[in-house]
């Protein structure tokens, strides 16, 4: 960390002696904060800043040595933001070795600076690409060294997820930069600024929504089943559960992102159907018999009907309609056995029955994680897919798992007594009987 | 039975705008065409990659929210068009040029789109070669021809000067356009239709001009070396506006299956709640409300009755007019709170927590309640009396909700209904 302040602070002298102090360095400063003030999320946690584009502005406009003279304004648009002192000295020291690497590969490239440009476009463009490059590169480098000293984060994981997606829509958006450098030669020097800056918000914008508008969609989602465990009080928490469980298993199969998201909704929504059923048939105390069963049969098939205009993966609604399948084939609705059963479906499955037996119910307690687990493994063969059980069981193991709170359904009057459809299609006779439900 | 698919059914009954727009562009663009072929093309090349980029953005136009069809490459092309000018163009196109290129662009994009099935939108396409012919006409008109890129600031500053009022001229007349079809397709008052479209042009119609004013200056000092450095970012920022817009899609649907969740429980009749939803949005639009408050109005209409699912049996038919209205209003709170815990809907629970509160304890006397409130309590009334099964005449109806005027409804809300029905809306 020292290292990195230091060598900043040594780049940033040499720079010092190699710029004259004159209005255009008050105006690329500027240009630099309002680059520095364009922050977007690419991920919940990961805040990333479209100065890069207006650090390829400085390198066309002025050169290498003035960027990184000027690459530490970035930071001042966010000395409003509380942080921790380490952080005051690391950032606005990154920056300055970044704007470094990106002005080395800019000065290797042959890039023109100021006038020049106009009769040396390809050369600039060359440049320009080349600056970009070595400044993401720099960036990357530096923060990867410092997630690396820290190892609260993965290296690998932050490549992947903020790294690989952001990677390439900077080096497009840093086209603008050009533009705004050469409209700036062109003769409207910092007026150039206004005309960028405007494409600059509003990709921004467009970045940035995307997450909100991700985020109030699974919002949306948790609302849905709020609504539906409106009806049913003392499942309450089942659907977020299943979700984070198969979320869990997902990760661990490590499905692409496309497929762990669809995975996770389908968690979420597998007992929505359940709103069709007939409070009377879920509350309903003891056995039920073979109508009120087929009630409980519809469900998956009344989830998907309510699900189906959501745009999904199809893999979301087959997953919907086939959780309470069984690997024998005794399930239901359409008794598929083996790999016929679609292979989310049978991830639910699992993780169904293991957040139906780790929950309190009135007619029996919780069992325990360890306890739950053997039960799952004794039925591997009968019921789910042994290999997705062997995995669940290792996930478990190793990562831990929060059960449903103790005191999770409020005791009630009307409740106390009634079974969990899921219950009743654990145990070995078929589902019908609910005897494996009964207090072991 | 969703509102967006009845908003199209009225629109292609009441088709007299699109026609006259679609109209007004072909002789427009025809003149111009004629005009050009007889006086001869200027600048081949930047003719021909300006009319390219047209083509393309056209193509891959896309719908965003409820609006219309959207294609900023398309718009920011032409504009950009408009305003070439020296050293790399030693001769700027005319506007008889301008527009022939722009409106034989335009063809040429849609006609893959319409061959290939996908959908298309005459009216945007119309639109835009009137506010581009507009565009340039202002730009010809205010800017001298000695004006050039010839690196002073002096006439830098002039040509960027007038670049932007060539783009707001254009962007004035599409949104008076836009306003006006508005007015026509959702019955919404002209100043408040103007007021969103002035809205919508201050945020992606200014993103389309001055990326339209860049590749201008652009292309007029470096020539067409500046297309892709316009074009990839306009194109980057599209893809994530795609992705924006199919999020938002997958949210829209969301509410809805949430709201269709009554009706599988038995709590309300088939499509009841988007009947209701379909009603609240005709008077909301009657009434001028702001986008962000439609959107609001339409959710609460749709998720009015969820509060229901608490409670232990179904009523026959959904008739929730049949319950007391001690069990309707606690009804709807507990809807409220569960979609507050949504943690993004907050307006819409807000909404729906007053939906049933008479208009005299309610509304008359707390300016907390939002009109919204008032409205989804008049279209949730309307549509129990109308609506499948129960099957009252409109005007029936609508003497029933009057006897409820300033009682149970609110006096503004009911005279809007008045207009909506008396204009011809019917489920």
């Amino acid at each position: 960390m020292a290292a990195i302040a230091v060598s900043a602070l040594v780049v940033l002298a040499v720079a010092l002696t190699n710029i004259t102090f004159s209005y255009t360095l008050l105006a690329l400063s500027l240009l630099m904060l309002i680059g520095g003030a364009l922050r977007f999320k690419v991920l919940p946690n990961h805040p990333a800043v479209l100065d890069s584009v207006t650090l390829v502005a400085v390198f066309v406009i002025a050169g290498p040595w003035y960027a990184v003279a000027v690459s530490a304004f970035g930071y001042v648009a966010q000395l409003r933001q509380p942080s921790p002192m380490i952080k005051r000295i690391f950032n606005p020291s990154y920056r300055v070795l970044a704007a470094a690497g990106g002005g080395l590969a800019y000065a290797a490239a042959g890039g023109p600076v100021g006038d020049d440009v106009l009769n040396h476009i390809p050369a600039t463009l060359f440049a320009a690409v080349a600056g970009t490059i070595g400044h993401q590169l720099t960036n990357a480098l530096l923060v990867s060294l410092i997630l690396w000293l820290e190892g609260q984060v993965r290296v690998a994981d932050f490549l992947r997820s903020v790294i690989g997606p952001t990677f390439f829509p900077m080096l497009g958006y840093s086209a603008l930069g050009v533009l705004l450098a050469v409209t700036w030669i062109g003769g409207l020097g910092i007026v150039a600024c206004l005309l960028v800056v405007v494409p600059l918000i509003v990709a921004r914008w467009a970045m940035s929504q995307y997450q909100a508008e991700r985020a109030a969609q699974a919002a949306a989602m948790r609302a849905f089943i709020q609504v539906i465990e409106t009806k049913d009080l003392y499942t309450r928490g089942h659907s977020e559960r299943v979700s984070t469980g198969v979320g869990m298993l997902g990760r661990h199969l490590q499905l692409p992102e496309d497929r762990q998201q669809a995975l996770e909704h389908a968690g979420l929504l597998h007992d929505v159907g359940k709103v069709g059923v007939p409070t009377s048939i879920i509350q309903k105390p003891g056995k039920l018999d073979d109508n009120e069963m087929d009630a409980i049969r519809l469900h998956p098939a009344r989830g998907v009907e309510l699900i189906g205009n959501i745009p999904f993966l199809e893999e979301v609604k087959s997953a919907v309609l086939h959780h309470h399948e069984k690997y024998d084939g005794t399930g239901y609705p359409a008794g598929l056995s083996g790999a016929h059963i679609p292979y989310f479906a049978r991830i639910i499955g699992i993780v169904d029955a293991f957040d139906c037996l780790t929950s309190t119910r009135s007619y029996r307690p919780a069992r325990s994680v360890e306890e739950t687990l053997a039960i799952l493994v004794k039925d591997k063969t009968t019921h789910f897919d042994p290999e997705l059980v062997d995995a669940f069981v290792d996930v478990i193991r190793r990562q831990g798992w929060t059960a449903a709170a103790v005191d999770q359904p409020a005791p009630n009057g009307n409740v106390q007594i009634s079974i969990d459809h899921d219950d009743l299609s654990l145990g070995s006779s078929g589902g019908a009987t609910g005897s494996a439900a009964g207090p072991a | 039975m969703i509102p967006s698919n009845d908003a199209e059914v009225l629109e292609t009954r009441r088709l007299s705008s699109a026609v006259v727009l679609a109209v007004a562009a072909g002789v427009v663009g025809l003149v111009a065409v004629i005009l050009t072929a007889r006086r001869g093309v200027t600048e081949w090349p930047f003719a021909v990659v300006f009319g390219l980029l047209i083509a393309i953005g056209e193509m891959v136009q896309f719908r965003a929210e409820r609006g219309r069809n959207r294609a900023p490459i398309a718009t920011s092309a032409a504009l950009g068009y408009v305003m070439l000018r020296g050293p790399a163009v030693d001769v700027p196109p005319d506007v008889a040029q301008i527009v022939a290129v722009a409106g034989l662009a335009t063809i040429a994009g849609i006609l893959p789109r319409a061959v290939s099935g996908l959908p298309w939108d005459v009216v945007v396409s119309s639109r835009r070669v009137l506010s581009v012919a507009c565009a340039a006409v202002t730009f010809t008109l205010i800017t001298p021809a000695k004006l050039s890129w010839n690196g002073s600031w002096s006439h830098a500053m002039a040509l960027t000067g007038a670049m932007l009022l060539a783009v707001l001229s254009a962007g004035i007349i599409d949104a008076l356009v836009g306003a006006g079809q508005d007015t026509e397709r959702y019955n919404r008052p002209f100043p408040a239709a103007l007021r969103d479209e002035l809205a919508i042009m201050g945020q992606i119609g200014l993103a389309m001009g001055i990326s339209g004013m860049l590749l201008a200056a652009g292309t007029s000092l470096i020539g067409l070396w500046a297309v892709p450095l316009v074009v990839v970012p306009l194109l980057l920022t599209q893809f994530a506006f795609r992705r924006f817009a199919s999020a938002q899609r997958t949210y829209r649907t969301t509410v809805r299956s949430m709201a269709r969740s009554t009706e599988i429980a038995g709590f309300s009749s088939p499509g009841q709640n988007a009947r209701t939803a379909q009603l609240a949005v005709a008077l909301g639009n009657d009434l001028g409300l702001t986008p962000a408050r439609m959107e609001a109005l339409e959710y609460a209409a749709l998720l009015s009755g969820v509060g229901q699912l608490a409670l232990a049996d179904p009523s026959p038919g959904g008739a929730s007019l049949l319950r007391t209205r001690e069990e309707r209003q606690r009804a709807a709170a507990i809807g409220a709170s569960v979609i507050e815990r949504s943690g993004v809907l907050d307006h819409v629970a807000e909404i729906v927590r007053h939906s049933n509160d008479p208009y005299r304890q309610g509304r008359a006397n707390n300016s907390d309640i939002p009109l919204e409130s008032g409205i989804v309590n008049v279209a949730l009334a309307y549509e129990q009396l109308v609506g499948e099964g129960s099957g009252q005449s409109a005007d029936k109806a609508m003497e029933s909700i009057g006897l409820g005027i300033g009682a149970e409804y609110d006096p503004v809300v009911v005279e809007s209904l008045r207009r909506v029905i008396g204009r011809g809306f019917r489920f």
